[in-house]
């Protein structure tokens, strides 16, 4: 066998899906484990055979007219169209597959502005952390093993608090994808409730204040720091989110020195 | 809708009929439902053109499949359940691979199983990564757009399958003739 969590990385550097950083360390690796080396070999092997004998199918000409009719008949029975505005189509194309949030997740697609899209992505990627397995890629409640987790993952290394002291421990990190670029997010719980912080840097510098608003039952806070966007979300009562929030600002600030320890009440 | 904008879409969208077929029939497992998979995701395309329009760095192939994907996801929840298949539990099946898993052991049993079938009886979302990275190309970042989830849960799927596929391989290999 090979090394533990090892297989999935040495896919994704045959797949040339690893960073160059990573990439590297697995090759020192695999020059000096033979098992791996195997396992590497295996692997090609599969793909070969993949290739061989996984056919990709054509669609037949009669299915490319059989299209082509309904589109036709389609486009004819339909008055101009009524969703004239840019939509989020991960949104929709979601919203297809989730029954339960569909209802919402329709009536978000449609809403306009790139700041409405953004709430409506991070509200997105809290929904869909709640479902089975979708929660933690490394689960955790150590700082010390959530926050070098990230390395490689990401353009930067997001700063991670533990505040179960504060009745806010931490569960764990996972990479997700938010507004057009790859995200940090970590969840915290308290009792039943879990909390989601995604953050990202900002290029944007001056300090934003706390901003609240709340969709379907969820409150959204957001802020910047001169390093970073920050979202929390959660359906924790409001009171208690921006106590939660309040307690990650203080941290970040703390953490990234006096100079940037303005903006808090 | 006017008439010009229905050739625009068929000028986008018509180029990856192929590939729409190709992941409804891994995903169907059956020709006329794949077909049907395809009308039906073509006409919600349309349907839904102007939004795609909006996006920029999007792949019209990573868009129509997204929507080919969750045709045939509602389909089946429609129809009979998947026979000879376990439901998809995304904790039971991150056990370590190496362990006995209940499906493992039914791949052992029956040896010799074509490496097509193997990817037939694999849980649909362990099919549709292996389907949309080693048959469409697409890369992590498309099949998470696709799938709906993130990247790391991409790659620790697509590597779980690939080690099913492969102790199929090696099944086969061991008892072939």
């Amino acid at each position: 066998m090979t090394h533990p969590g090892f297989e999935a990385q040495l896919d994704a550097y045959l797949d040339g899906e690893l960073a160059p950083v990573d990439a590297r360390e697995l090759e020192a690796h695999l020059a000096q484990c033979p098992e791996c080396a195997r396992f590497r070999q295996e692997r090609l092997e599969l793909r070969a055979a993949i290739k061989a004998r996984v056919p990709a199918f054509q669609a037949s000409d009669a299915l490319r007219e059989r299209v082509q009719t309904a589109l036709r008949g389609a486009s004819r029975a339909r008055a101009p169209s009524r969703f004239g505005a840019p939509v989020v189509w991960r949104s929709l194309a979601l919203a297809a597959s989730l029954a339960v949030v569909a209802l919402g997740s329709w009536r978000l697609a449609l809403r306009r502005g790139a700041g409405e899209r953004l709430a409506d992505a991070v509200l997105t990627s809290h929904i869909r952390s709640l479902m089975p397995g979708h929660l933690t890629d490394v689960p955790s409640s150590d700082q010390h093993t959530v926050k070098p987790w990230f390395n490689g993952k990401l353009d930067f290394s997001p700063p991670v608090f533990d505040f179960a002291g504060r009745g806010y421990p931490l569960i764990g990190g996972r990479l997700d994808y938010v507004g057009g670029r790859s995200v940090a997010a970590l969840v915290y719980g308290r009792r039943q409730h879990l909390i989601n912080v995604l953050l990202w840097p900002t290029g944007r510098g001056p300090t934003v204040a706390p901003a609240t608003e709340t969709r379907q039952g969820y409150h959204l806070l957001r802020w910047t720091t001169p390093a970073y966007v920050y979202w929390v979300v959660s359906d924790l009562g409001l009171a208690e989110l921006q106590d939660f929030a309040q307690l990650v600002q203080q941290a970040d600030s703390a953490a990234s020195g006096p100079a940037a320890a303005h903006g808090l009440r | 809708m006017e008439s010009s904008e229905l050739a625009r879409f068929e000028a986008v969208v018509l180029p990856h009929l192929d590939a729409a077929y190709t992941l409804a029939r891994y995903l169907t497992r059956n020709e006329h439902d794949a077909e049907d998979v395809v009308q039906d995701a073509s006409l919600r395309a349309l349907k839904y053109f102007d939004g795609f329009r909006g996006e920029e760095g999007t792949s019209a192939r990573a868009w129509l499949l997204a929507i080919v994907r969750n045709t045939a996801f509602s389909s089946r929840r429609r129809q009979r359940p998947d026979e000879g298949m376990l439901e998809f539990d995304e904790a039971q099946h991150s056990g370590a691979v190496a362990d006995e898993h209940p499906e493992a052991a039914l791949l052992r049993g029956a040896a010799k199983e074509s490496l097509g079938r193997a990817l037939d009886r694999l849980a649909p979302e362990f099919r549709e990564v292996i389907v949309l990275r080693e048959l469409e190309g697409l890369s992590y970042k498309e099949i998470s757009d696709v799938a709906g989830v993130p990247v790391g849960t991409v790659m620790s799927r697509l590597s779980r399958a690939r080690t099913r596929l492969q102790q199929a391989l090696r099944d086969e290999e061991e008892g072939g003739p």
